[in-house]
Order: C-alpha cells, then structure tokens, then sequence
C-alpha cells in the first residue's frame, strides 16, 4: 500500500513538474496574435499572407529563435466581424500575445482605442487607419509600409518620371465605393493642383463584380492614365473592363492588391503592361524567401501550400513578420526579457534602414514616423510575373503628411 | 416536483394574471437575474466583455426585432441599419452636447422616424415584397453614412464614443459599460413580455394572423402596423446606441452592414418567433456558437488532435455551425425557444408523464 502510494506521488510530482517545465517554456515565447479574416472578405490575400507570415516565424525559431526565445503565433479567424475580433483580441491578451495584426479594416479600427489602453502593439500593414502613421497621437500602433496615400504618390511619381510627367495628363481613379476606395482621392486632388493635371474619380459599387457602366464613362473621359483601386473579387474585373475599353494595359496602374492570382483570372497575357504599387518584392530571389524554402518549405514544416511561397501576399505575410521580429530583437537587447507591449514598441521605433535582406524597401519607423518612410516602387506584370520598372522611392511625402496630420488631428478630437 | 404545481392556486386575477404564474419559473427568472447583476465580481474581463456583454445588447435588438417579425409579423431585413440609425444619431447627439440619458431617447426617436417611414411600405406590401423594401433601407442608410462624411466621421469612417456618464455614473469601465447593457435588456424584455397582454399586443398578433380578419374585428391595420415599426424602431435604434456606446466605443458602417441584419434575422429565427426566450436564445447561438467553435476547433488542432491545413481550420466551424443550424431547424422548426418549452413542459410534470396536457 505504502509502496503504492510512494509510486503515485513520485509519479504526480513527475507530473507536475513536467506540467510546470512546459507552462514556463511557453511563458517565455514571444507570443504574436495573427487574428485574422479567412472566411469572409479578406480572403483573397489573407491565407498566403498568413501563410508567409507563419513560415518566417518558423524560419526564426528553426534558426534558434531570438537568442533561444522563440516566437509563438496564435493563429484565430474572426471573419471580418469586429464582435469576433473583440474576443479573439481579449482571449489573445489574456494568453500574453504582445503583438497584433487583424488584417481587417473594420476590425482594426474597432479596436484601435483598446490598443492604445492596454499598451499592446496593432500592426496595420496595408490596411487600416492611414493617419496612423503619426506615432505621437498612436504610439501602439504601426503601419509600417506605405499607406494608401504614400502608394497614390508612387505611383503618381512614376508617371511623373517615365511617363512624360504629369502635367496636361487626364488621369481617372476608378475605385470601389467604401472609404478605402476614396482614401487615395485627397492625395491625388492635392497633387492634381500641385503638377497641374485633370483628375476624376469614378467609383463603382461594392463589391465591384459589376463595373460595366462605370467604365463606360470612363471611356468618354478619355484618360491617358487610369489608377484602379479596389480589392479582392473587382480588381480583375477593373482590369479585364479597362482594356474591353480601350485602355492600353500600360496605361492602368493598381493599388498593391493585385497579384498573380488577378492575372490568372483576367489571363496573364491580356494583363501584360498593367503596372502597380508593391511594397515588397515578388519571387523567391531574395535570401530571406531562400532560407524559408530551405529551412522551412524543404524541412516540411511550411504552413500550407508550397506553391504560395514568394506570391505578392506571401511575401507581404513574410514582410511584416521580418520588421515585427526585428522590433523584438532590439526591444530584447536594449531592454531585455520579458518583452512587453510598451518595450516592443520601443523597439519599433528603433528600427532604422531595415530592409528585410531586399525584400522590402529599407524603413526607418521613429516615435513620430511609424509609416516608415512611405516607400514602394512600381512593377509590371510581364505576362509569368510581376517585374520592377522602378527603385525603391517615396514621393511627395509632404502631401501625405497633410492628409496624416489632418486625421490624427480629427482623432484627437475623437473621430 | 421540479415546478410543484400542487397547491399554487390562483384566488385573485392578478395573481393568475402575473408574468410567471408558476413560483419555481419566477424563482429561475430571478435567480438568473441575480446572476447577471453579479456577474461582474465573478466572471472575468474576458468572458464578461466578450460574452456576456455583447450576448445582452444582441438579445436586446433580437428582441426589438422580433416583436416586429415575431409579434407582428412583419419581415424585416434591414434591422442593422435601424441600429446604425441610432448608433450615430446617439453619438451626434452626445457630440452636440446633449446629455446621455436624452440622447439615448434621441437616438431612438430618430431610429423609429425614419424605420417607420420605410415601414409604410408595409401598409401597402407583405411577405417578400416588404423583405425588398426592408433591404432597400439597409442599402439606402449604408450608402448615406458611407457618402456624407458628416455622418460617417471623415475620411477614416470611423466615429468614437464620447466618453458619457448615465444618471451621473460615468461610463467608461467595463462594470459600468455592462450595467448599461444590463439595465436596457432588462427593460426591453420587460417590455416584450408586457406589450403581449395590452390591447396593443393582441392587435399585433390579430395583424400578423391576417390582416384582413383583423380589420374586421376592428383593428385599424394602418395604424397598428404603424405603430410596430415605430415601437420596434425605436428599441432598436437604442439598442444600437447602446452597442455603441457600451461595447464598440467606435463605430464605423461595416458594423451595421448587411451581413449584420442577416444575422438579427437569425437570431429571431433560430430562437423562436415571438418569444423573449428566443431572443436571448437565438442572439446567443447566432453570437456565440461560432466564437466557441473557432476557439474549440482551434485547441483540438493545436492538440493535434485534428491534422489539416491552416484554411480549413478556419473554415471548419463553419460548417460545424451551419449543420447546426440546419439540425436545430430540422429538429425543431420553432426555435430554440421551443425546445426550451418543451423541456419545461416535460418537467412540469416530472415524473407523472402521463398527466402531460
């Protein structure tokens, strides 16, 4: 009997021991909540955006992780409802996550106020509030890329600088009816002043399956350049109604969200000419995407489908994860362990000239710049895949800063 | 056992008259209530916040709606937006320097205004047809908010709550945000169970049995259709007020989109038509049950319980919640508030089966 329960303890303290080992190994991960939409709208880019963002954090870890801490992903769907996002968020908190990415408009900005309170960090990489970028009236939050309008100015200084300037030029922003589709609108009127070109916009209804009418004006307008703005389902649609239209491919130039997929659909050759903003580079030429194909992809341990890695979104995923992992490892080594909200953003503001190893332009986040630079180049897509016909660049920051001053003003006073 | 009807006997019409004539339903009704009030010194912020919270405001508009679908039976599929009404004519109002109380008030005048004047498209259509007008108004209001940025907030569309206090209690806490809540369902499932036993109720319900007969009886159908889509308007529109002010604290139009009224129509359907069980039923399945299985679907996965890829993950719960909707329907057509009756019924008269009415 004795003996029996001499057993039973040793083996419960066993057991609890182990217990307490495996609670204090996942105490010390760096958590990241990666809640995100992948049923409802944002489906077109957020299974290889999320894909690539896991796999480089496994990359991290297979490499030893930041100084032996390694990185934990939580991985949620909230399905674009900002009630879902809200408990995922909470639930996310509660387990220690530091970081967050929603990937998700709606639900980004319902919870941009809780960020701020609880001194977590929102990363809004492509998406999201623009004026964000002003670091002194949200210190938590971080675009990190090119917003939409530091996108309009690149690509608006491409035609500028290749394509025989601006001035005298008709140009027409066909966009999707939703705040994200007029959000390039004030840039472009400023600019329109400023380089002294026509501007009109031209919106179609969301969510953009049906355009035909739409363009059929654009058509009377006769642009000499069209910048398309929508996302998901109508952006082929804009492509395949602008060259039913006259519109030489050459002429069209997108915001970031079109990818290959798009020109599956439109048909990769019909596309061929069409230009638009990127803000990371596409392909697997770069050394970090070599290391996730041979670290990850070729150890089996990627994500989700091989064939994804280094597609626009993938890399995108790759991206945001490469500046967020290089916000920890400063926040670890000029603030040490355990890593906190406030340190980690901290370490984002410490990042300067940080390129990701070419895959990204080099960003330079400071307390009062978390957009990072605003720069981005122009690629074409050349028939098999999307080719840079520009530099890495930022153009006519002084507008955008306007437009970034004026938000963060209006949500200061609490819009 | 469990209800021991033995011996309740009703001397006085108001004894038999009162909202739970049996003493063991007013005892869970109460006991229930005392939870709710406590809530907030047991549960955590998490589960109050993202539960309990959200689950209150939603089986508040549920149940706006359904004394419109359920009592009155008029269809009505642009809901969300009778809530986007009042969420930002709440805040507008608040902005301008109206006290909360009012506000709130204001909000739903406003709501009930302008959900009525669609609502006249009721006295004219039934059925489908009056489904059409209904999601002309969700569209209508969605595309105003979206194109007047003096409504929507700006270039960012996103609009943030005042901070506000109720009867001189600030409200910004989570305990204070949900007390809010509280207090407004509370009234409002009051308030449902009342409007049945008024002349006004039993007119609602004479309406949605067939119009025709009813206007025979003597009931003006003009009128009383009218006047649902006010009342149910105007509950409605402070309910989105209260969403706003006491759960999202940020309004942008997506949250009163489309998909949103969808929802609220299920709520009231998967709950039960016309019943305040339901609405707190149907509001918590519809909320709730897809948040649970993510959750549940994701523990078994990262348990290894489950091997397959990231994406069906996520698309898993889906179609766990889908059957489930399918199932309940197919098991009950009346709605979770029916098998709930059912339940009670059988326990009624536990264990004498045979005595069952």
């Amino acid at each position: 009997m004795n003996r029996y329960k001499n057993g039973l303890m040793a083996a419960s303290l066993a057991a609890a021991m182990a217990t307490a080992g495996s609670a204090a190994a996942q105490e010390d991960a760096i958590k990241f909540g990666l809640l995100q939409d992948f049923t409802a709208v944002y489906t077109f880019v957020s299974g290889e955006y999320n894909q690539g963002q896991r796999d480089y954090l496994t990359l991290v870890n297979e490499e030893g992780g930041l100084d032996g801490t390694m990185i934990e992903a939580i991985v949620r769907d909230h399905g674009n409802e900002p009630q879902r996002g809200i408990e995922a968020y909470n639930r996310a908190k509660e387990e220690g996550a530091v970081l967050f990415d929603f990937f998700s408009t709606p639900v980004s900005r319902a919870l941009v106020d809780s960020v701020l309170e609880d001194e977590v960090v929102l990363i809004t990489a492509l998406h999201g509030r623009g004026d964000a970028s002003d670091g002194e009236t949200f210190p938590y939050v971080f675009p990190m890329m090119a917003t939409y309008w530091s996108q309009a100015t690149v690509l608006a200084n491409h035609i500028e600088e290749n394509e025989g300037g601006l001035e005298g030029k008709k140009i027409a922003l066909v966009h999707i009816d939703s705040p994200f589709g007029r959000e390039p609108l004030p840039v472009l009127e400023a600019l329109a002043e400023e380089e002294d070109f026509e501007l009109r916009n031209f919106p179609y209804p969301s969510p953009g399956n049906e355009q035909s009418a739409t363009w059929t004006e654009v058509r009377h307008f006769r642009p000499d350049h069209v910048f398309i703005w929508g996302a998901g389902g109508g952006q082929p649609v804009s492509v395949r109604e602008a060259i039913r239209n006259g519109i030489s491919p050459e002429d069209i130039y997108s915001v970031v969200w079109l990818a290959e997929t798009d020109a599956e659909n439109v048909g990769a050759d019909t596309m061929a000419g069409v230009k638009r903003f990127e803000a990371t580079a596409s392909g697997t030429d770069t050394p970090i995407l070599q290391r996730i194909q041979e670290k990850v992809i070729d150890a089996d341990l990627g994500a989700g489908d091989a064939a994804n890695v280094g597609t626009s979104y993938y890399n995108v995923g790759v991206a945001s994860m490469a500046v967020a992992v290089e916000a920890a490892r400063l926040a670890l080594e000029s603030e040490g362990a355990p890593l906190t909200g406030p340190k980690l953003k901290a370490g984002f503001e410490m990042i300067s000239d940080f390129d990701a190893e070419g895959l990204m332009p080099p960003i330079t986040i400071t307390a009062s710049d978390h957009q990072g630079g605003g720069a981005g180049r122009v690629s074409q897509w050349n028939g098999e895949r999307w080719e840079p016909v520009s530099d890495w660049t930022a153009a006519y920051q002084d507008v955008v800063q306007v437009e970034i001053e004026e938000g963060a003003e209006a949500f200061r006073q609490g819009n | 056992m469990f209800y021991r009807l033995a011996g309740v006997h009703h001397t006085r019409y108001q004894s038999a008259r009162r909202l739970w004539p049996v003493p063991a339903d007013r005892w869970q009704v109460l006991f229930l209530l005392a939870l709710a009030v406590v809530a907030p010194f047991f549960l955590s912020n998490l589960y109050l916040g993202s539960y309990l919270l959200p689950w209150l405001i939603w089986s508040a508009a549920a149940l706006s709606l359904t004394l419109l679908m359920g009592t009155a039976g008029q269809l009505h599929f642009g809901f969300a937006a009778v809530m986007a009404i009042g969420a930002y004519s709440s805040i507008h109002l608040v902005r301008f320097g109206v006290p909360f109380e009012i506000a709130l008030v204001g909000a739903g005048v406003t709501a009930a205004v302008i959900g009525s004047l669609f609502g006249m498209a009721a006295l004219r259509v039934k059925g489908l047809y009056l489904v059409m007008a209904t999601l002309a108004m969700q569209y209508l209001v969605d595309w105003v908010i979206i194109n007047v940025p003096a409504i929507s907030g700006g270039a960012q569309a996103t609009l943030r709550t005042p901070t506000v206090s109720f009867l001189l209690v600030p409200v910004d806490s989570l305990v204070s945000r949900y007390y809010l809540a509280l207090i407004w369902v509370v009234l409002v499932t009051l308030f449902f169970l009342n409007v049945k036993r008024t002349s006004f109720g039993r007119a609602l319900v004479a309406i949605r049995d067939k119009d025709f007969a009813a206007a025979v009886i003597g009931v003006d159908p003009f009128r009383t259709k009218l006047v649902a889509f006010f009342t149910s308007s105007f509950m409605g529109g402070v309910s989105g007020a209260i969403l706003a002010f006491a759960y999202y604290r940020a309004v942008t139009p997506e949250q009163f989109s489309f998909n949103v009224s969808i929802q609220l129509v299920a709520m009231v359907l998967v709950g039960g038509l016309g019943s305040a069980v339901g609405g707190f039923l149907g509001a918590g399945f519809v909320l709730l049950i897809p948040i649970f299985l993510t959750n549940l679907v994701a523990w078994l996965a990262g348990a290894g319980w489950i091997a397959i890829s990231a994406n069906l993950i996520a698309h898993v719960p889906l179609m766990i919640y889908g059957a489930l909707i399918i199932g309940f329907l197919l098991f009950e057509p009346l709605g979770l508030a029916k098998i709930y009756d059912n339940i009670r019924k059988y326990f009624l008269v536990w264990p004498f089966r045979h005595s069952r009415s």
